[in-house]
């Protein structure tokens, strides 16, 4: 199932996208919308951020600088 | 603590923000310099612009030159806005290991660079082990995060990390 989302693009990006299609390296816009959101997202995921964090934590107590 | 002879770090706009949310930017005081590439700065600017007028941190505003190719492909495949990605390019080129940030996405970067990563909790910890705030005023500013400063941070991992630092540090709870 697919769902519809209505949202305000910068003019600057919206031609970047536009470009990318043009050029051939997406096919179309819904293309390039859904790999911008599934590389943001699998960047982003809650375990990374955790794992990240316990990472900073450790550091925070037991780093040498 | 004085400043240490020690090299530079970069700054990305999320420690410089949240810290200073926090009143405590001074726990950056003691690095030497803390870089802030121009397009940080800027959004800092925008956004808590007394965070750049601190008169404990030697924040210095550095233009970023050309970004290194390596740069660019990492910042397109972690999807970084300008900021992160000027950082990271300001490390590479000048040969700074550490970089400031918040961002996830950023601190994943910085590992496939080679580059250390510390963000506001990591920086605020590191404080207490420098001398620079006692335990506990960094628990007491660590739990005051979601309240005081725009740093996400899922709660139950806020508290889990504030037991486990009131275990490590000796101090009761409330």
């Amino acid at each position: 199932m697919a769902n519809m989302i209505q949202a305000e693009v910068p003019e600057r990006l919206w031609r970047q996208a536009e470009a990318l299609v043009q050029q051939g390296w997406a096919s179309d816009l819904q293309e390039v919308v859904n790999e911008s959101l599934r590389r943001y997202l699998e960047s982003h995921q809650d375990v990374l951020a955790e794992q990240l964090i316990r990472e900073d934590v450790a550091w925070g107590l037991r780093g040498e600088d | 603590m004085a400043r240490t002879d020690g090299p530079p770090v970069v700054a990305d706009a999320g420690p410089l923000i949240h810290l200073d949310e926090l009143s405590a930017l001074d726990v950056i005081g003691d690095y030497a310099e803390v870089w802030v590439p121009e397009a940080v700065w800027r959004e800092v600017e925008r956004h808590r612009p007394q965070a750049l007028q601190h008169q404990g941190v030697r924040l210095v505003k550095r233009r970023v030159g050309r970004v290194p190719e390596r740069v660019k492909a990492v910042a397109a495949l972690h999807t970084l806005h300008m900021g992160e990605r000027d950082a990271l390019a300001l490390c590479v080129a000048e040969a700074v290991g550490v970089i400031l940030t918040d961002d996830t996405a950023a601190r994943l970067a910085a590992k496939t660079l080679d580059l250390a990563a510390h963000g506001t909790l990591g920086l605020l910890i590191r404080s207490v082990r420098r001398g620079l705030r006692t335990p506990v005023e960094v628990i007491a500013l660590l739990e005051a995060v979601p309240a005081l400063t725009t740093l996400h941070i899922r709660p139950s991992l806020l508290n889990e990390i504030v037991a486990e630092l009131r275990s490590e540090w000796r101090v009761s709870g409330r």
